[in-house]
């Protein structure tokens, strides 16, 4: 009686045995999933479940399939840094994808760099984020690396030789926005005829407008998000401005023209991903999520879903050891090699450059779509016609 | 031990956001315990998050300095801004303080110091969890000594009807200013200790909306006691946290609770009289 019971025991353990070998990796997503940055924070995890599915159909990565702990941290920062503890220390996650906002990065990437975990945010544009530390990583493209392109290829199609600026100077992503276009006209030795502000929520731009209209300026530049760029391009229409629009990051919103309609004909805008790129990876992608949220992908979603790859391709030469700090450190050193060419074009990491000269984390490095507006609609720019 | 390590390293920020909810929850019981509805405790609090943390950035100062600042800075402002308004009542009192929330909340945007909208980030985390408790100790055990004193029975007769006070030889002023800016340096330290364990601060966090949070804090729990507006911050702060299984529908429960407690239990959680009713109809049945 006692043989089968030793083979059973053997079974056992090899199954045990198996069972590490194949086991789930575990990636922490924390994303604002609720409050006022739920729309970004949805469509960003949806990204990451298009990807995760795509990966574990074929197989996983080296046979473990990945495993998506999905928190939500409501855009606040006490929030994120109690998610990102919750995701290090009791769910024992190999890395950590988010927060979606930059100001819950700024507090939560700390407790990541300390406890030497990879947090990898997929939308956080703001300045000095990789500055946290070692390990902070980002595929998101700033707005510094967007804005000289938008700028320069509007300047060489309509010949501005001035330009006026409006900004929302409340908000931390139109106001960094601003900041960036201020550096980026004087680099270009563009003037300026003037320098309007507005704070959230307002909905009549007509004063500001006006002076600006008084002006002249060859084009308009906007660092606003996508309802008040649309009153604004509405209400200068209405005031008699013919200039054309330059926007930033905040316009990349198809809301922008629901609300606008043909007033932003000509605008210039800059994005890092275009739904029209015919690349095969791309239109994979897109297929891929209409099909399972039977809804169109935006910018933040195909981030995500190329975030994820980066993320696999780094962890095929982890090994996977029980050794959770170790396989976290494998995966810190084996990012920073990773170039991948997916759904928002050819990828790689850039090391950051930080203000005190301390090791920082990894921008993204990549080229920006320029889009212009026609007929209502972003339209990849190709140059002059 | 590795498991009780491993729950305290998730969740001692819950536990220290507690601590300094607790002091936010005490600053405004101060000025309700003088018949005050002041809203500008969270503004009071981002004055001494900002002084803080620019002392910390800036200057290098010690963090004990640095919180004593916290504490001070407020203190003054309060005693500038307290002198005209504390002579208004009920909502004109709440309309002023709110209205000084919003100035101190737009200078902040607008000042380059400041880092505008964008915040500070990268504040020193110098905040130990013996820190949040040895200064809410102290707070608890100093208020409970005014309570007991003939300050705390001034507050008392002046929340009762002021105008029987000032006749009973109280100089009604004095008092409300005194309870207006300790309630000040009080939310002034909170504001340095939380500024100093979420490493950034930026103007949206002492908003309207926080002041109302604070408020509920302490409505919550119960003004009767100084145990009230305590337990409320703790409840306030970990029902998002236990309600986390409920994912999307986590903030519709969090409002369903807070109604059933506003509707129910209108003098808060912890109401003596309310219990012991009840419990006499149950001996009864």
């Amino acid at each position: 009686m006692s043989f089968p019971r030793k083979t059973l025991f053997l079974a056992a353990a090899a199954m045990l045995a198996g069972g590490a070998l194949a086991a789930d990796i575990k990636i922490g997503v924390a994303e604002a999933l609720s409050g006022g940055a739920a729309q970004y924070g949805v469509a960003i995890r949806n990204g990451f479940q298009v990807a995760a599915d795509e990966i574990n159909a074929k197989g996983g990565v080296n046979g473990n399939k990945i495993q998506l702990v999905i928190e939500d941290e409501q855009g606040k920062k006490e929030e994120a840094i109690n998610v990102f503890k919750k995701l290090i220390f009791q769910d024992k996650v190999l890395m950590i994808f988010g927060p979606t906002l930059s100001n819950s990065m700024f507090a939560a990437g700390p407790v990541a760099n300390g406890a030497k975990i990879v947090a990898f945010g997929t939308s956080n544009t703001a300045g000095g984020i990789t500055d946290i530390g070692p390990y902070i990583f980002r595929n998101s493209v700033m707005e510094s690396d967007v804005l000289p392109v938008t700028v320069a290829t509007a300047v060489k199609h309509y010949g501005i030789k001035k330009v006026a600026v409006i900004y929302g100077n409340d908000d931390a992503f139109t106001k960094s926005g601003y900041d960036v276009f201020k550096k980026v006209l004087a680099d270009q030795k563009l003037a300026v005829t003037s320098t309007e502000t507005y704070v959230k929520g307002d909905v009549d731009f007509k004063a500001q407008l006006t002076k600006i209209k008084a002006g002249e300026p060859d084009a308009v530049v906007c660092s606003c998000l996508a309802e008040e760029a649309a009153n604004i391009m509405l209400q200068s229409r209405s005031l008699g401005i013919k200039a054309p629009f330059i926007g930033g990051n905040g316009f990349n919103s198809p809301k922008l023209f629901e609300i606008s309609r043909l007033a932003g004909e000509g605008t210039f805008v800059g994005s890092p991903w275009s739904n029209v790129n015919p690349a095969p990876v791309n239109v994979n992608f897109v297929n891929a999520y209409k099909q399972k949220y039977n809804a169109d992908p935006n910018q933040f979603a195909a981030q995500a879903y190329d975030a994820l790859h980066i993320a696999a391709m780094a962890l095929k030469s982890v090994k996977l050891s029980g050794n959770l700090e170790a396989a976290r450190q494998a995966l810190r050193d084996a990012l920073p090699k990773v170039s991948i060419s997916g759904a928002t074009g050819p990828f790689k990491f850039r090391p950051a450059v930080t203000k005190d000269g301390k090791p920082g984390g990894f921008d993204a490095d990549q080229t920006p779509f320029i889009y212009i507006v026609q007929g209502g609609k972003f339209t990849l720019y190709t140059g002059k016609k | 031990m590795e498991w009780l390590d491993n729950y305290w390293s998730t969740y001692n920020t819950l536990v220290y956001s507690i601590g300094v909810h607790a002091l936010l929850a005490l600053s405004i019981w101060l000025t309700l315990a003088c018949g005050l509805l002041s809203l500008a405790n969270a503004a009071f609090m981002g004055i001494g998050a900002y002084v803080s943390a620019l002392l910390s950035l800036q200057a290098g100062w010690p963090f004990a300095a640095v919180l004593a600042a916290a504490g001070v800075v407020p203190a003054l402002v309060a005693l500038i801004i307290g002198i005209p308004t504390l002579r208004l009542s009920g909502v004109y009192l709440a309309m002023a303080t709110l209205a000084f929330g919003e100035v101190v909340r737009i200078i902040v945007l607008n000042l380059e110091i400041t880092g505008g909208p964008e915040g500070l980030n990268g504040i020193p985390q110098s905040t130990q969890g013996w820190h949040i408790l040895a200064i809410l100790a102290f707070t608890i055990y100093g208020l409970a000594r005014l309570r007991r004193s003939r300050v705390g029975r001034a507050f008392e007769s002046i929340r009762e009807d002021d105008v029987a006070a000032s006749l009973m030889g109280i100089d009604v002023a004095r008092h409300k200013l005194f309870a207006f800016v300790l309630g000040a340096t009080i939310a002034g330290v909170a504001g340095g200790l939380n500024a100093h364990f979420t490493f950034f601060i930026s103007p949206r966090e002492y908003g309207f909306e926080n002041a109302v949070d604070i408020l509920t804090m302490a409505i919550l729990g119960g003004i009767g006691s100084l145990v009230g507006p305590m337990r409320g911050a703790t409840i306030l702060t970990l029902l998002p946290e236990l309600l986390r299984f409920l994912h999307e529908f986590r903030g519709v429960f969090n409002g369903i609770v807070l109604v059933l407690v506003v509707l129910f239990l209108p003098k808060g959680l912890w109401e003596p009289r309310r219990i012991k009713a009840l419990f006499a109809r149950g001996g009864r049945a």
